[in-house]
């Protein structure tokens, strides 16, 4: 039997289940398949869970902190089961609400994984068998998983992906995180403030490459004050364990002249992501696949006649806002409305949940001097922030760039505490196209961390009024 | 010109031409403010309510109810009462004089700056509004405003307006025109924003006040009738009103909720559902019979063997992952180079004059849940198969969704009306006035012939084509089904 939708979408992460509902507002008769459950990584074994996880570590933090504010606090033990029973409650609460949502607005979910039989038709093979859907538009938004290095196996045991990283029984007392991007940094952080001792070890040169150089040298230097032992420029040459409850890694330095053996309870393996391209049928219509992902258009568009991919399985950046962003766009240009520009990857915001928290939108200074214009550099040190130092949280910056002439904020990156809650001001400066004109006559509160935001505009055109 | 406003035909989308008078909501004498519903204008596609430029009192209303009038042409005028009798009349013989007829085109604010003697005489602003007194002309003219450096708000709300940016003096920084701007210059030409309209729609029928609500006329009446709130309607009309399809949209949920009430009075459910025609379903009965009624159909009926046509479209979709091409694809394509072969068809007719056509604009009709609708495939006869396919592709999706553009479902020079998917074996179809014919496409099914004496077995297709007799002969249709089966059979043949 054959059943027939306007629009199918494969995968129910923030792509997925958000491409779904837009379609159905906009009319469309519309499935989502998704084999897991709903919610995607984002929600199940990402963004959300370890943000429970690190308002744990925060805790963590801020009883150990406690005694500059006057508290005496006993000592104060972890009981990690119920920290991990937090985070999954959270999620599977979540995962049930999309559910909701869709049944809300007419989405048919079904259960099972997809596969493309043919040009606009997907089979579902689900726990009552395989069945075959005809669909005028199929969204692909299959999300990606943790890029694995040849020769090591990720076995839940002893050598942790992102998802055992999540849900930990114990807690290791020595960890090894391999990889210094954003996912690496996070949980480097977060079992550090629990309690492990942390290694973390990185390729390039320093920690979050492609971040701004200054604000990661500020990240690295934060993470190595806590006691996190950083190894930039190395790489894992082996991972063998030593009896049953520990291992041996074996890190060669770039210049290859010297390996060097660490010994650890457990790893991380947080080497970046790869989509989830197999077993989709992708051959049999012939889109194309490169490095991991699969090829688009700037609207989600493959190529192959009725097939769209949005997400992380349509490349960089990874992000889940990305990703809900690409479903509407990709829906509204299907549907024939919404906007005539397509989502410049410049004006996507990226956020770290590390200790200090990172956040950015647009060019690195790198990035802006490379393109040759000249540009204004504002900074503005928490240290000068009221707020933050009533916090006890005066470690931090607040970066902005702009093109000398025009006045565009061409790039905003900070650090310190809650910035990925101040980085939307520059983003929503960003999508108007706001010159340091325009943020400078807005009014920032008192007493808040965004003043800084303020401050750092100021220092641009070397007025600041703080510092 | 103290004070004179005159109204004139709104052209609402690219293909209108002009609309039928279908209310008057005042008589002449009576005093109106501005933003006063004047009368309802019905199009092929919609029906509309223009609203009074200014305030004053009604001193004419040309055309009677029923009457259709070309865009540009003067509807009503309306001035103080002291202005006398005569400078009217002066006016509307200047107005008759300079009107154009049938071609206005509506692009006001791409239309260079021109100073304009009699302002007050010619349309010049935003579909949908009517041209104001000396104030609103002025602040909506001035030239393409794309230019202007604005804030997003202000662009937005200046376009809400009427307003062109040029006439806007700038305050904001890098002397861009702000909300502030716009303000300012609403309130010296005696108009102030409208405060929005509370967003805030409850889930169960609404039980408050709803006068305030703006709503054209025919859905304030119609909400009554149903007993729809009209606070529970979306507002897709003109500026931001109510229209009646939102009204008709909101009537089933306001139904099943009063039929849970008749049941708790006790009343038996009646089985008897009666309900009015929606605007569609209203647009394609007149159509339909206005076009049997006026056009003497006769058919003409033809087999086609289409294994190489099939063929074709194998390898089409074999060969370019981007295709996904269908017989009724390629039959568009066919009945392209057939138009251009047979010309004669390519034709429409309004009763009196008939126009050819040099390319040709293919209507597909295209079902929806409530009615059909035929987006059209422009200059077929220039695109390649896949091309096509994947207009069609586009313009069935948007179609179901209900966002065409008018132009893309508005003129055409054929239809094609295919009902194989259903099995339909074969039938005849209604020419899409004001087109020349219309082809009906049944199933391809596998059949025997016989070639030579010997029976074979072939998948065959029947076509039958509908055609006004006024100025299509029988001749001249079976030319027209012989080259579309020519070009079908010998798929090839295509290329040249």
């Amino acid at each position: 039997m054959k059943t027939r939708y306007d629009l199918m979408v494969v995968g129910g992460g923030p792509g997925g289940y958000v491409a779904a509902i837009r379609a159905s507002q906009l009319g469309f008769r519309t499935a989502l398949v998704e084999r897991e459950a709903l919610g995607g990584v984002c929600l199940n074994w990402g963004c959300i869970p370890t943000k429970a996880l690190l308002r744990g570590a925060e805790i963590a933090h801020t009883l150990r902190t406690a005694g500059d504010f006057g508290f005496t606090v006993g000592p104060s033990s972890l009981d990690l089961e119920v920290l991990v029973g937090h985070s999954r409650s959270v999620a599977m609460g979540l995962s049930k609400g999309i559910a909701q949502l869709l049944r809300k607005h007419s989405v048919t979910h079904i259960k099972g994984h997809a596969r493309l039989e043919g040009k606009c038709s997907l089979s579902v093979e689900g726990e009552e068998g395989a069945q075959t859907y005809q669909a005028k538009h199929i969204v692909l938004a299959t999300g990606a998983r943790p890029r694995q290095l040849p020769g090591i196996v990720v076995d839940g045991e002893l050598i942790w992906g992102a998802r055992e990283a999540m849900t930990p029984t114990r807690l290791p007392q020595r960890l090894l995180v391999i990889g210094a991007g954003a996912i690496g940094v996070e949980f480097a952080s977060l079992y550090a403030d629990l309690g492990s001792e942390v290694t973390l070890v990185e390729m390039a040169g320093g920690i979050l490459p492609g971040a701004d150089d200054e604000i990661a040298t500020r990240a690295q230097a934060a993470l190595s004050e806590r006691g996190i032992r950083i190894l930039t420029r190395h790489s894992l040459v082996q991972l063998a364990p030593r009896g049953q409850d520990a291992l041996t890694a074996t890190l060669a330095s770039a210049e290859g002249s010297n390996t060097l053996e660490v010994e650890t309870d457990r790893a991380i393996l947080a080497v970046g992501v790869t989509g989830n391209v197999e077993d989709l049928g992708l051959e049999t219509v012939g889109a194309e696949v490169s490095r991991g992902f699969l090829v688009t258009d700037d609207w989600g568009y493959t190529g192959v006649v009725g097939l769209y991919a949005i997400g992380d399985v349509a490349g960089p950046p990874w992000l889940a806002h990305k990703a809900s962003h690409q479903a509407v766009q990709c829906v509204e240009r299907i549907a024939g409305v919404g906007h005539r520009q397509a989502l410049q990857m410049s004006r996507v915001p990226t956020c770290i949940y590390s200790r200090p928290q990172i956040a950015s939108v647009g060019l690195t200074e790198a990035q802006a001097r490379a393109d040759g214009r000249p540009i204004r550099v504002g900074r503005a040190p928490l240290q000068a922030n009221g707020k933050a130092l009533a916090m006890g949280e005066g470690k931090g910056l607040v970066k902005t760039l702009f093109d000398e002439a025009t006045g565009e904020l061409l790039g905003a990156h900070l650090i310190g505490p809650e910035v990925t809650e101040l980085v939307q001001g520059f983003t929503v400066a960003r999508q108007l196209e706001a010159t340091e004109n325009d943020l400078l006559d807005t009014v920032f509160p008192h007493p808040t961390l965004s003043e800084s935001m303020h401050e750092s505009v100021l220092d641009a055109l070397n007025r600041a009024i703080h510092h | 010109m103290s004070g004179i406003n005159t109204v004139t035909m709104p052209k609402w989308g690219m293909e209108m031409v002009e609309g039928e008078i279908a209310e008057w909501h005042v008589s002449e004498g009576d005093s109106i403010v501005e933003g006063d519903d004047l009368l309802d204008v019905e199009t092929s596609k919609i029906v509309n309510t223009v609203t009074a430029p200014a305030s004053g009192v009604v001193r004419r209303l040309l055309g009677a109810v029923g009457e259709i009038v070309a865009v540009g042409k003067t509807l009503a005028v309306i001035a103080p009462a002291d202005v006398p009798d005569d400078e009217i009349e002066r006016l509307l013989a200047g107005a008759a004089a300079s009107a154009p007829e049938n071609k206005r085109v509506d692009a006001p604010a791409a239309e260079p700056p021109q100073p304009r003697s009699a302002p007050a005489a010619t349309p010049e602003q935003a579909p949908g509004k009517v041209s104001g007194g000396a104030s609103a002309a002025g602040l909506s003219g001035g030239g393409d405003d794309s230019g202007v450096a604005a804030t997003p708000v202000a662009r937005r709300v200046a376009r809400a307006q009427g307003i062109n940016l040029n006439q806007v003096p700038a305050s904001g920084r890098h002397g861009r025109v702000t909300l502030a701007d716009i303000e300012a210059i609403l309130e010296a030409n005696g108009r102030h924003l409208e405060k929005p309209h509370s967003s805030a729609r409850p889930e169960m029928r609404s039980q408050r006040d709803d006068s305030k609500v703006s709503a054209t006329p025919v859905a304030r009446r119609l909400a009554r009738e149903l007993g729809v709130n009209l606070l529970d309607c979306r507002r897709s009309g003109r500026h931001g009103r109510v229209s009646k399809a939102d009204v008709e949209a909101a009537a089933p949920r306001a139904s099943v909720d009063s039929g849970a009430a008749g049941r708790a009075d006790g009343q038996s459910p009646s089985r008897v559902e009666s309900r009015s025609l929606s605007g569609m379903r209203r647009t394609i009965a007149a159509r339909l019979q206005g076009s049997k009624r006026d056009a003497p159909h006769f058919r003409v009926q033809v087999d086609v063997e289409v294994d190489a046509l099939l063929a074709v479209r194998e390898e089409l979709n074999r060969r370019y992952s981007e295709a996904k091409v269908s017989l009724n694809d390629l039959l568009v394509k066919a009945s392209a180079c057939a138009l251009v072969a047979v010309p004669g068809v390519n034709v429409q007719f309004d009763g009196e004059t008939v126009q050819r056509f040099g390319d040709a604009d293919i209507a597909v009709a295209v079902a929806l849940d409530d009615g059909l609708i035929t987006p059209i495939v422009r200059g077929a006869n220039h695109k390649g198969v896949v091309a096509i396919s994947n207009e069609v592709r586009d313009l069935a999706t948007r179609a179901r969704l209900g966002t065409l553009r008018p132009e893309e479902f508005q003129g055409g020079s054929f239809s094609i009306s295919n009902l194989g998917m259903f099995g339909v074996d074969r039938f005849d179809a209604i020419i899409n006035a004001p087109q020349g014919a219309i082809l009906a496409v049944g199933a391809a099914e596998q059949k025997p012939v016989v070639r030579q004496g010997e029976l074979a077995v072939a998948t065959v297709l029947t076509l039958t084509l509908s055609s006004d007799h006024r100025i299509i002969d029988g001749a001249l249709a079976a030319r027209f089904l012989s080259a579309l089966r020519g070009f079908l059979e010998t798929p090839a043949t295509m290329l040249a």
